[in-house]
């Protein structure tokens, strides 16, 4: 299939989430970072979340560590326990690196992608959008439309509200709210996230 | 939010969206996925991997590891293994679960809120190594090198361990598996035959198997389960002292119900039945023991009579027993025990099994206590250093406190002295691989302990409780993902095998760590850099440490691994005692540091009225707290019931899978409850549970409060005179349900 401006925008929103749920640090998660999210939030009609994140951010004194510490209890080792980790296994295998993650490398393979020797689990939410991002590019809609529906949404659907409802920090709850959005089965629309 | 268009209209939107906003302006980390050149592949395959050593528990079975895309798929026996074999146990098995733990530690945590309420942050390691190397570096440099002190558990802790210990100097080290295990039995052994007797114990080929509280069968060591099934297999008569009908009760031939903390007086009783009418083997004691005399006559007290009443058991059980001993010396096992700090006066305990395997003269013969001969290893480590004992706590005005402790420092001391700051400040505290909050009795003591120090480091592969109190928490590979310890043994490759053979088996890793995980070598070695011991550092990497030590016998990493992970080679029997072979029926020695030469038995503190002595002890799918968040073991048995003895039962009104709670003697109540199992398998004075369930972190989200953590009711300390070692079963407890406190009957 050509390669289209669409196509690569898609990419791009999709590479974009994923570094969203990089751990934060400040290397990236700058100010051109924030004026990014900013604008992207107004251009989908959505500059109040946007004002939420910027004014949360302007009343911590580190808010930087505030996101780190956030980003921690959410998905790595938080207290009183860990809120969501971002992996497909733990959803739907009970486990880190179950079978689960071992059918997300494999599809990888067949798209002829492989991970990279620095690399997180394959099933990692991070390299999942990635992986999205490169078959936007291709514009594969196939291969992304079966990924989403057999490797993606099963678990995804069980860890965003996990994390929109659990977390303490705004910017989480929109970036798992967007990915939500930007991933959803046709079957699954029409609902509103937000009930307000 | 506003985002309830549908996926179509969003992705619409968001390409136009995208074309509109700078995305490209962000700093992005590299992709993780990427394409490649090559054709597709498909799956990778299976592979097996050698060389794994178990550490579910210490008894180090040798694992292959069926692996699928890096991915351990599962673990079996290594077929070569000529001690295991192709069997592992349920916690073998299940090594596969603690290796992909949803809750294990993947990366460097600093601890921004408070000791034992913590908030998480990831940190980098450079940052965890620079706030260890320096707040350790600030600690010695304020308060010398005793200053630290160190909680230590399991194969990966000995590197560290012995950096602290030698390099740094400080002896306020503290091994659980001495001082609240094994310590006492090996101390008092090697105070009365020179050796630590592990659990040479020649099941296998015995003609009667001698146990005192072991439990085995829920106690699991395959290769030493194998022996004891075989020995019980070829007929060899069983005999169990325990207050509960154990699964070995279960499989004897004569089970002494004893009554708690008596034991020393029961195997006092048999050893002057045996002298008294001399069925004791008098050959062995002319030529191998020392002191026959003063032990005959500091015995003699100990009639079959005084004993059954001391120990609540027919005296005529007494002497059968010790008849069945006499009849079958010398192929008689005695067996030494494991975890034996039990009342304080475990010592003696011990002494008089060494004693009685000695009058039997049980030592180094068919079915007796044989130690295997095993290959000779060097050891890689720290170099041992001088510190002298100005800061020893277990040395009082030129005199050992506890003159037979096993190696490091009494726990006692070093909490005493960390909580008072004399004789000296204990300011800094490292743990590695141990919990302390779950394996050190009296546990608002371990937190004052924790408070008192201005820096606490924590290293494992678990969010253990202990871990809630560190500052810094540092995660480790686990002993599937890295080399590590050797395990060296004897064995036999075919059952009738004249000779045995010996093994060596170091570990190697099945799978590669995932996250952040480091092993101990890195982690110390970058400790020791910052407080200034580069110059110390013996090896560079772990898997330079296990080479040197292999290269000590002639053999390699690779050549072991070729040889399919264990190395085989040609041994010798173990039978036939060695001229020089003593055994201490009465230790000047012991004497002359003011303890009783003969074993002697010290009563200990009766149950008070109300109340039952808490007993716990082993489940055979469980190693303590440490597996206690693993989930197909958790499946298998989720929650530590209650044994109550099923008079006690009715007369309380409980039954079969009521829930109760605790409260002990001192008003301690159990954060959790359990259910109640009635059996007449259990005195009326005492109750019984498995040990390591009802963890208190919220991060075990396995094992977080299921069932009730026996170590939060133990806030009794009792400790061994002679070994300053603890006990840990002198705890007494009511049942409470539905609010209500019961009062367990006499």
């Amino acid at each position: 299939m050509p390669k289209s401006a669409t196509n690569q925008h898609i990419a791009s929103l999709y590479h974009f989430l994923a570094q969203c749920m990089h751990y934060p640090d400040p290397q990236w998660m700058n100010e051109d970072f924030f004026n990014i999210l900013y604008q992207l939030l107004e251009t989908l009609g959505a500059a109040s979340e946007g004002k939420e994140i910027e004014n949360t951010l302007a009343q911590s004194s580190d808010p930087i560590e505030e996101l780190q510490i956030e980003y921690t209890r959410l998905f790595i080792n938080g207290f009183p326990h860990v809120v969501a980790p971002p992996y497909a296994s733990v959803y739907m295998d009970q486990s880190i690196q179950g079978g689960f993650a071992l059918k997300t490398l494999n599809f990888y393979r067949a798209k002829g992608f492989l991970m990279e020797e620095s690399a997180d689990l394959p099933d990692n939410l991070i390299h999942e959008l990635e992986f999205l991002s490169l078959l936007a590019e291709e514009a594969d809609f196939e291969g992304e439309e079966e990924f989403l529906s057999t490797l993606f949404r099963p678990w995804y659907k069980q860890f965003c509200p996990r994390v929109a409802q659990e977390t303490r920090h705004p910017f989480y709850r929109m970036v798992v709210t967007l990915i939500d959005s930007f991933t959803k089965e046709e079957e699954e629309d029409g609902f509103q996230l937000n009930k307000a | 939010m506003a985002f309830n268009l549908t996926r179509r209209k969003f992705l619409q939107t968001a390409s136009l969206v995208a074309a509109a906003v700078p995305l490209s302006k962000v700093a992005y980390a590299q992709p993780g996925v990427a394409k490649v050149s090559l054709e597709p592949k498909g799956t990778m395959g299976d592979t097996t991997v050698v060389g794994g050593l178990c550490e579910m528990c210490f008894w180090r079975c040798q694992l292959i590891g069926k692996v699928r895309d890096g991915q351990l798929m599962k673990l079996e026996g290594n077929p070569k293994s000529i001690d295991n074999g192709t069997s592992i146990c349920a916690r073998g098995n299940a090594g596969v679960k603690l290796l992909y733990d949803v809750d294990r530690l993947k990366y460097p945590l600093k601890n921004v809120g408070q000791r034992g309420a913590p908030i998480w942050k990831r940190i980098s390691w450079q940052e965890a190594l620079d706030e260890c190397g320096s707040k350790l570096k600030a600690i010695v440099e304020k308060h010398g090198p005793q200053g630290i002190c160190v909680f230590p558990h399991g194969a990966s802790a000995k590197y560290p361990m012995h950096y602290f210990e030698r390099t740094v100097g400080t002896h306020n080290v503290s091994e659980a598996s001495f001082f609240q295990c094994r310590g006492i039995r090996d101390v008092a052994y090697v105070a009365t035959t020179g050796k630590a007797p592990g659990e040479f114990v020649d099941m296998a080929n015995t003609k009667v198997i001698f146990l005192i509280g072991s439990h085995l069968g829920e106690n699991i060591h395959v290769s030493h389960i194998k022996a004891y099934i075989k020995g019980l297999q070829n007929g060899a008569k069983l005999v169990v002292a325990d207050p509960r009908y154990s699964a070995a009760a279960a499989k004897s031939d004569i089970w002494v119900q004893i009554k708690p903390g008596t034991d020393t007086a029961y195997l006092l009783a048999i050893m002057n039945y045996l002298v008294t009418n001399k069925k004791y083997d008098k050959k062995f004691v002319a030529e191998h023991t020392a002191g026959f005399d003063k032990f005959s006559a500091a015995i003699s007290e100990w009639t079959l009579d005084k004993a059954a009443k001391e120990c609540d058991i027919p005296a005529a059980q007494i002497k059968e027993v010790a008849e069945l001993l006499a009849a079958n010396a010398p192929h008689v096992a005695i067996h030494p025990g494991r975890h034996v700090s039990w009342y304080g006066n475990d010592f003696q305990r011990e002494r008089a099994l060494a004693c009685l395997t000695g009058i039997l003269g049980a030592y180094y013969v068919k079915g007796g206590w044989v130690p295997p001969k095993n290959p000779k290893l060097g050891k890689t480590s720290w170099a041992q250093q001088e510190h002298g004992d100005e800061h020893n706590l277990n040395v009082s005005h030129d005199k050992k406190v506890h003159p037979f402790n096993p190696p490091g420092t009494p726990t006692e001391l070093i909490r005493d002295c960390a909580i008072s700051g004399k004789p000296y400040p204990i300011k800094g505290c490292v743990i590695w691989g141990q919990n302390p909050m779950q394996t050190i009795p009296n546990q608002e003591k371990m937190k004052q302990v924790f408070k008192a120090m201005d820096f606490v480091m924590c290293v494992d592969v678990m969010p253990t409780d202990a871990t809630m109190w560190a500052d810094i928490l540092l995660p480790e590979s686990s002993y599937l993902e890295r080399h590590d310890e050797i395990k060296a043994g004897t064995g036999r490759i075919k059952a009738d095998d004249k000779e045995p053979t010996q093994f060596i088996a170091p570990r190697m890793p099945l799978v590669a760590p995932m996250f952040e995980r480091k092993d101990q070598v890195y982690i110390t070695n970058e400790i020791a850099k910052r407080m200034g011991h580069a110059k110390d550092i013996p090896v560079q990497t772990l898997e330079e440490l296990v080479d040197k030590t292999l290269a000590t016998a002639n053999i390699t990493l690779a050549s072991v691994k070729a040889e399919g992970g264990i190395h085989l080679q040609p041994g010798q029997s173990g039978y036939g005692v060695p001229e020089d072979f003593m055994v201490q029926l009465f230790s000047e020695e012991i004497a002359a540091a003011g303890f009783p030469g003969a074993p002697t038995y010290i009563a200990i503190e009766e149950v008070p009225a109300g109340f039952a002595r808490l007993l716990y002890g082993r489940a055979p799918v469980h190693t303590f707290n440490r597996s206690q968040n693993n989930v197909w073991l958790n499946q298998q048995m989720p929650d530590n019931p209650v044994w109550l003895n099923d008079e006690v039962a009715a007369k309380i009104g409980l039954k079969d899978g009521d829930i109760v709670g605790f409260i002990n003697s001192e008003g301690v109540r159990s954060r959790t409850t359990t259910t109640v199992k009635v059996t007449p398998g259990i005195r009326k004075d005492a109750v019984y549970m498995y040990h390591g369930y009802g963890s208190a972190n919220p991060l075990m989200s396995t094992g977080v409060g299921k069932g009730v953590d026996d170590t939060s009711l133990i806030t009794k300390i009792a400790i061994d005179p002679e070994s300053g070692c603890h006990g840990m079963r002198n705890n007494f407890v009511k049942l409470t349900k539905d609010g209500k406190v019961l009062d367990i009957p006499a």
